[in-house]
């Protein structure tokens, strides 16, 4: 007789409550629903709410005593209010420019990730040239790029896309890289082909490595459009041709209503990427502790 | 000699192969440009369908081997032939299961699509797996019929264990190769997987190389138990274990248990202070 206990079956002892046991159906969504309304509990929103006074307060006191740093929040207010499609519209014009100059880089970075973590001689052709070009200051390349595109969309999607690109690319070509070695060799046992790899093994492994980098680009895509704006002046809508306009008629009022849309603009994005990141990472350590 | 209940039917075809190394030679070369000699001249000869253990100290290559005979790596000279074909053929035949030391699994997939993954790639192999429902029975008889529609990281590690044993099954191999596959665990769950994984070999008649520190573990597991020295990494003694199957806990209290286990225990002493010896 083997006096080990044989853990495999479960041995389901009469006199034992069990392990792990549920309240009835209706009481678990009760309590589910509770956890997910306690965002409603003022322990969770009024940190930031008085926060949010407090910041109110001082920049009161800045508009107050200094007239041309701030202008008062209820001047933006109204700006914002007088002509909401206004704001929507220019607004809409530079999320369509950072969105597809992100989705340019996005394509790119993506692709190149794969050949530099396949091939050692895309890796060192391609590698220096993406160093020199994240070290370079795309802001002062904006204004070349009006000169040789013009003012129309392509300059804005140009600068985009390049603030965008080194972020993905370093990400997403580390990510390709980071499947542990006995998972290679697993399904290296079973000459598993390099495609295979990539399909199953390497990119669902970068997935996490990809979403980091999308919380970095995403504003820095909004950045892009707006520097690329500012430099072509007068030249179309967009918030940063706004701000541009605005500004050079020492209109405080409106400059300050445009940043204070682009804010809201950006945040709504992250909160987008954290969103579609909770979903498709689930299985992910960052997304299963308490 | 055989003991066990596989490959004693010869059939009209031959289920298991055999694993023959001939002189095989390994060396690495160092940081320093020096060179580690981590294998040197093994000859072993492991009959098909038979239980081999290999014991050492640590250094003296034992894992290596593992990795020639799975194709992982190339030898420097000799030759390894799985019942006449290269590692590499027999890894492009998909005839391997390989468990490595740590589970391997992959953290997006559930316990059952980890375990099926393998077997739905490489297809130019002609050999199938198992197929959905044989891969079902597989997981319950692991214990794992309650959990293969969890994520790896919701389980127990005795339980990823299982699992990574359950994916290099679920190919159906001609030679199972697992390299210190309990060393993480704790004693029972290691005596339970040691049970599993003698029931499941009985039932698929593959023949298995099994690297391991566990002098115990070594002797009741295996057909032949081979001792390895480090310094250069070789071969000292290849044991046979002449014990009936299944091995129970009468016999593995016995006198004659005991002096297997004292045996093993005496060679890798030797080993163990020959490798401690100034070159």
């Amino acid at each position: 007789m083997n006096p080990l206990p044989d853990q495999l079956p479960v041995n389901q002892s009469a006199a034992l409550p069990p392990a792990t046991s549920y309240p009835s159906p209706s009481v678990v969504r009760r309590r589910l629903l509770r956890r997910r309304l306690r965002v409603l509990h003022p322990a969770y929103w009024a940190p930031f709410a008085v926060m949010l006074v407090v910041l109110g307060l001082l920049w009161r006191l800045g508009a107050h005593r200094w007239p041309y740093l701030l202008p008062p929040l209820s001047d933006v207010g109204s700006e914002l209010a007088g002509d909401p499609g206004f704001f929507l519209h220019n607004a809409w014009v530079t999320l369509r420019e950072a969105l597809l100059g992100l989705g340019i880089a996005f394509v790119c970075a993506f692709v190149i990730a794969v050949a530099v973590s396949e091939l050692a001689l895309a890796r060192r052709a391609i590698m220096p040239v993406a160093v020199v070009l994240n070290v370079t200051p795309l802001v002062a390349i904006a204004p070349a790029l009006v000169v040789a595109f013009g003012f129309g969309m392509v300059p804005k999607l140009v600068v985009t896309a390049l603030i965008c690109f080194f972020p993905i690319l370093i990400n997403t070509a580390v990510g390709l890289r980071s499947v542990p070695a006995p998972v290679l060799q697993v399904y290296r046992s079973i000459h598993a082909s390099r495609w295979e790899m990539l399909r199953h093994l390497r990119i669902p492994g970068a997935m996490p490595y990809v979403f980091a980098s999308l919380q970095i680009v995403l504003p820095l895509s909004v950045i892009g459009a707006v520097v690329a704006e500012l430099n072509a002046a007068g030249s179309a809508d967009g918030l940063g041709t706004t701000i541009q306009v605005a500004s050079g008629r020492n209109n405080l009022d409106l400059v300050w209503a445009a940043i204070l849309v682009l804010a809201v603009m950006g945040a709504v994005l992250l909160l987008a990427i954290t969103v579609v990141q909770r979903r498709v990472l689930h299985w992910h350590d960052s997304h299963q502790s308490r | 000699m055989r003991s066990g209940a596989p490959a004693q039917q010869s059939g009209p075809e031959e289920v298991a192969c055999a694993i023959e190394l001939d002189g095989a030679r390994r060396v690495y070369e160092l940081p320093d440009l020096g060179h580690l000699l981590a294998l040197h001249d093994v000859h072993l000869s492991v009959a098909p369908g038979q239980f081999v253990s290999i014991i050492g100290p640590s250094g003296c290559g034992k894992s290596t081997l593992l990795r020639l005979v799975a194709g992982l790596e190339a030898p420097d000279g000799g030759v390894i032939s799985l019942g006449g074909r290269t590692p590499t053929q027999a890894a492009e035949a998909k005839l391997l299961g390989f468990v490595p030391q740590v589970p391997a699994l992959l953290p997006w997939l559930s316990v059952l699509r980890n375990v099926t993954l393998p077997t739905r790639l490489n297809r130019r192999a002609a050999r199938r797996g198992a197929d959905r429902a044989e891969t079902e029975e597989l997981l319950r008889k692991a214990g794992l019929g309650d959990v293969m529609h969890q994520l790896p990281s919701q389980l127990s590690g005795g339980m990823r264990q299982r699992t990574a044993i359950v994916r290099a099954l679920a190919l159906r191999p001609e030679v199972l190769l697992l390299d210190e596959p309990f060393s993480a665990l704790d004693e029972f769950t290691r005596e339970a997987l040691q049970e599993l994984l003698l029931d499941l070999w009985g039932e698929l008649e593959a023949t298995v190389l099994f690297v391991t520190h566990s002098i115990s573990e070594a002797v009741r597991l295996s057909d032949k138990v081979v001792v390895m020295a480090p310094k250069p990494g070789r071969i000292v003694e290849v044991v046979d274990i002449d014990l009936p199957r299944p091995r129970t806990q009468e016999l593995l209290t016995s006198a004659e248990f005991h002096a297997y286990e004292l045996k093993v225990r005496d060679l890798l002493r030797g080993a163990f202070e020959h490798g401690r010896e100034p070159a």
